[in-house]
């Protein structure tokens, strides 16, 4: 491993002014559980590691019908989150498919999205709930959906002198349920072979009036499935229209072969994966309305 | 590189250590304060075999930068034992037969320990998940578990009778960690 120097700005204003000065030595850590692994095997050599430790971006709230999280609040904290369980239970349950507690306890939810794999686990459920990123850079700051942060894998549209310092996600609208289900090799410890993500919002008459379906590991970045949606959108929610969607989703996803499964596989994945997550976000709806 | 001074306590002794910040706690507690029960596998996080206790959580101590550990309260499998007295969790961790090679044993048992903590109760499957990030490749998880249940029990009928067993606060801690001098490497 390469020796970086290392800084733990106190403030974000003081963490952007030293990104502004470093420009591409420098590289952001927060809780290091992907970074440090690539330091240690030569893929990354930075020279200088601006540490997020010390800056307040822990915060779970909510403010004015969005629900803002700091980049610095970990998977262990999102589990803990009596406020997530309660209206982004997709979110949590993701959350608890990432690794084992030790990893949990230390990575982050805005490494989770910057580091930008294809099977980061919290990147399906945010877009099923259609969050937005907050970047700033010292004279700037923009907010980007976040299905167009990703540019590919490991790639991002953030540039070198800017953070992600928070994940904002609209408040829920009412006969809402969601779901996550991951595919992994075994429970924990596991990168995901896929993973789907889904959200109901049904009408007064119990139409289906919105409908997002997010795939995980089975393209080059996290990805909706467009298709898949419009077809929910408008109908009655039902076993039918769900095995429909799920096929749809998985004619739309592109994954490849790698040393987890094989494309085929992730393909035929894709479709029993949404079909159940859909079933059990209609199951949470139903139980809702009785 | 510049070297820099980092400041944290180790089984509640303040030690400061002089380093390269990039080094990993890992590093730094076998090499520098020749604490060697964390063991270093598999280098990545996959294995829990360095897993210590980081203010009162389970972590990788392979994936600590040493300069992240700054303030920070670590306890490491050398602290368990109190007084020449082992742990409760490492005295049934013999009588279950929860050792083989003891390779994994010291992250397992911080894994546990972690566990203690804040869940006093654990459930089986609690317990299965406090130590999912934590390998065994020989004596298996079934009397790691059941070596966990037992010292739960005995610990939950130890602090119902007297007070020792309490949880210490913060503010414990640090009326402890008063009475040693820092150690410096």
């Amino acid at each position: 491993m390469g020796k970086p120097d290392y800084f733990a700005p106190q403030t974000v204003d003081e963490a952007l002014e030293t990104l502004a000065k470093q420009s591409s030595g420098a590289k952001i850590i927060a809780g290091g559980t992907d970074l440090i692994p690539r330091m240690r095997s030569g893929m990354m050599n930075p020279a200088l590691l601006v540490d997020l430790c010390r800056l307040p971006l822990n915060h779970i709230e909510i403010k004015s019908g969005w629900l803002h999280i700091g980049a610095r609040v970990t998977h262990s904290e999102i589990l803990e989150s009596e406020l997530l369980a309660v209206h982004y239970p997709a979110l949590v349950e993701a959350a608890r498919a990432i690794a084992g507690p030790p990893i949990r306890n230390r990575g982050t939810i805005g490494g989770n999205i910057i580091n930008a794999s294809p099977a980061a686990d919290l990147a399906p459920p945010l877009l099923v709930y259609d969050a937005i990123v907050l970047l700033v850079k010292a004279d700037a700051e923009r907010v980007v959906p976040l299905a167009e942060l990703f540019t590919g894998p490991g790639r991002t549209i953030l540039s070198s002198d800017e953070i992600l310092t928070e994940i904002r996600v609209p408040l829920p609208p009412p006969d809402t349920a969601s779901n996550f289900v991951k595919l992994g090799k075994r429970k924990a410890m596991a990168i995901a072979v896929a993973s789907a993500a889904t959200r109901l919002t049904l009408d007064g008459d119990g139409i289906i009036f919105q409908a997002r379906v997010a795939l995980g590991s089975v393209a080059p970045k996290p990805m909706r499935s467009i298709g898949a949606e419009s077809l929910l959108q408008g109908k009655a929610p039902g076993m039918e229209i769900f095995t429909e969607a799920a096929r749809v989703a998985s004619l739309e996803s592109s994954p490849i072969t790698d040393l987890r499964a094989s494309a085929e596989y992730r393909k035929k994945m894709v479709a029993v994966l949404v079909r159940r997550s859909l079933e059990a976000t209609w199951g949470q709806l139903g139980m809702e309305n009785q | 590189m510049t070297e820099i001074m980092v400041r944290f306590t180790v089984n509640k002794r303040p030690v400061s250590v002089k380093t390269e910040p990039s080094r990993t706690l890992l590093n730094v507690l076998r090499d520098d304060l020749k604490l060697k029960g964390a063991k270093e596998a598999c280098g990545q996080g996959d294995c829990g075999a360095c897993v210590v206790v980081m203010d009162g959580k389970a972590v990788n101590s392979c994936l600590v930068l040493i300069a992240q550990a700054e303030g920070a309260d670590i306890i490491t499998v050398e602290g368990l034992a109190e007084n020449g007295k082992l742990h409760p969790l490492q005295e049934h961790f013999i009588e279950n037969w929860a050792f083989q090679c003891g390779y994994c044993a010291s992250g397992m048992l911080m894994s546990a320990y972690a566990l203690l903590l804040k869940n006093p109760n654990p459930t089986r499957e609690e317990i299965q998940d406090a130590i999912s990030g934590n390998l065994c490749r020989c004596t298996g998880y079934h009397e790691i578990m059941e070596a966990i249940e037992a010292s739960a029990a005995d610990l939950n009928m130890k602090s119902s009778n007297t007070c020792d067993q309490k949880k210490l606060s913060k503010g414990d801690m640090h009326e402890r960690l008063g009475n040693h001098p820092t150690e410096i490497y």
